[in-house]
């Protein structure tokens, strides 16, 4: 006898789903397929928890349904680990789309536009496909600190921020680009461990009170965001840091996601 | 790394993760510089004498650079979490103390209780790294004086860290620094072959 009876955990609860599978395939989206031995099958959101093998047991634990069906979000990352860029060096970034900063590979892009805002000018960037991966690269020279966003327009509308650093010690912040829903950082020299960090949210160009804001960081475990703010009357809304690794911030209003990445550079 | 990197952060690099005893070892690093108007050591102008081996002394040898190689780093195994740093220029010590806390904070308690799990679900996992969050938000924003006592001490700071010469032990072929060798009618012998040896 070699095949398992598989339970599932809801709740703390343990209950048996199916009895002698000799099949399980873990597939995209938190799904686990399993077939038994009479040639049944079923698909279940869930992820396998322990497997007692000596006792033909596989115990699966329960993803609930509404943390699996999110929606998407776009957002940027800088192409170097170092933070920040240097005179002459080549300044790339990485567009992914999906979740609380897990992409989803398959969800692809489509109609993206990416720009690039320097001392008040506004340039359209080229985007390139690497291995599956979209990339942006800045030709322009920046002295300073530049803002790049991208954008892809459908039923759902989605924007995704970021602050690009060439040098050192730029002490200032910087002014809205004028997105539609727009996270706006409020003092870049500012962004580090142990501190607090604050953003505005933009909608239109006023401050939208009352917004929730979503913050999660790379090195996060969670499903969803750890963290859920509430923007104050001037749309403001402050997290104390506390994870290495990159922030991001996103906010939805209606059919409009936009998300800023907080780059840790030192 | 091209930018002066946080003290925090240098602290959590050397160690290789965030915890709560670790902050509270950079607590104890950043209040050390300040009271005692110090910067980080080079070259032995600092001497910390620590009464733990636990996690807030690798904030101490990457804040303060008291470390275990340049030999201004004395450690002392009475399991408290008390922290004497001293100055050799400011001729001065001030001993840090942790404040014992008898009702430990709920969050505290449950992140400990998680930590000692060796298998968590998502849901715990997510729950930890919450917790993790909120511990370090009170233990860096908490004033200081609620959390640790302090007071200047009279400290008589010992020489610097001395180079030795290097002998062969007779045994085992292995150098040996001198100091640390037992003289034997058969030559020098390190430690553990002396103990071997029974000398």
């Amino acid at each position: 006898m070699c095949e398992a009876n598989v339970y599932i955990n809801r709740d703390g609860q343990e209950e048996l789903l199916m009895e002698k599978v000799d099949r399980i395939i873990p597939g995209e989206d938190n799904t686990i397929l399993m077939e038994n031995i009479f040639g049944e099958r079923r698909v279940v959101n869930a992820r396998i928890r322990e497997m007692e093998l000596v006792h033909h047991r596989i115990v699966l634990e329960e993803i609930r349904q509404a943390a699996v069906n999110r929606h998407l979000e776009l957002w940027l990352e800088l192409g170097t680990e170092h933070g920040h860029f240097h005179a002459g060096e080549e300044v790339k970034l990485r567009v992914h789309k999906g979740y609380n900063m897990r992409p989803k590979i398959e969800a692809g892009c489509f109609d993206l536009q990416a720009y690039l805002v320097n001392a008040g000018q506004v340039q359209e960037l080229g985007l390139s496909d690497h291995h599956g991966s979209l990339e942006l690269e800045v030709e322009q020279a920046i002295d300073g600190i530049a803002q790049i966003y991208v954008q892809e327009k459908g039923d759902q509308i989605l924007y995704a921020s970021t602050l690009v650093e060439v040098g050192h010690h730029h002490h200032h912040g910087v002014k809205p680009v004028g997105l539609p829903l727009e996270i706006v950082p409020s003092d870049y020299s500012h962004a580090r461990l142990g501190e607090n960090y604050e953003v505005q949210i933009l909608k239109a160009g006023q401050p939208l009170a009352g917004a929730e804001v979503r913050v999660t960081y790379s090195s996060t475990q969670n499903q969803d965001y750890p963290h859920h703010l509430t923007a104050d009357a001037e749309g403001r809304a402050r997290i104390f840091l506390t994870a290495r690794g990159n922030y991001l911030f996103s906010v939805t209003d209606g059919n409009i996601t936009s998300t800023f990445t907080l780059i840790k550079s030192f | 790394m091209c930018k002066n990197m946080p003290p925090l952060e240098m602290a959590i690099q050397f160690h290789g993760h965030i915890c709560p005893g670790l902050l509270m070892g950079v607590r104890v690093a950043e209040f050390a510089l300040q009271h005692l108007q110090v910067s980080p050591d080079q070259d032995e102008e600092l001497l910390a004498v620590v009464e733990t081996n636990s996690c807030g002394v690798d904030a101490i040898q990457a804040i303060l650079g008291c470390t275990f190689g340049k030999g201004n780093l004395i450690f002392q195994d009475y399991g408290k979490n008390a922290y004497t740093i001293a100055s050799r220029e400011q001729k001065r010590a001030v001993r840090i103390a942790r404040k014992f806390d008898p009702q430990p904070h709920p969050d505290s308690e449950r992140y400990r209780v998680l930590n000692h799990q060796t298998v968590l679900t998502d849901a715990q996992t997510s729950e930890k790294e919450n917790l993790l969050g909120a511990i370090f938000e009170r233990i860096m924003s908490t004033p200081f004086e609620e959390m640790f006592t302090w007071q200047e001490v009279d400290f008589e700071l010992p020489p610097r860290a001395q180079i030795y010469q290097t002998v062969q032990c007779a045994i085992c072929g292995e150098g040996v620094m001198e100091p640390r060798t037992i003289n034997t009618a058969q030559g020098y012998l390190c430690i553990p072959c002396a103990q071997t040896k029974g000398v």
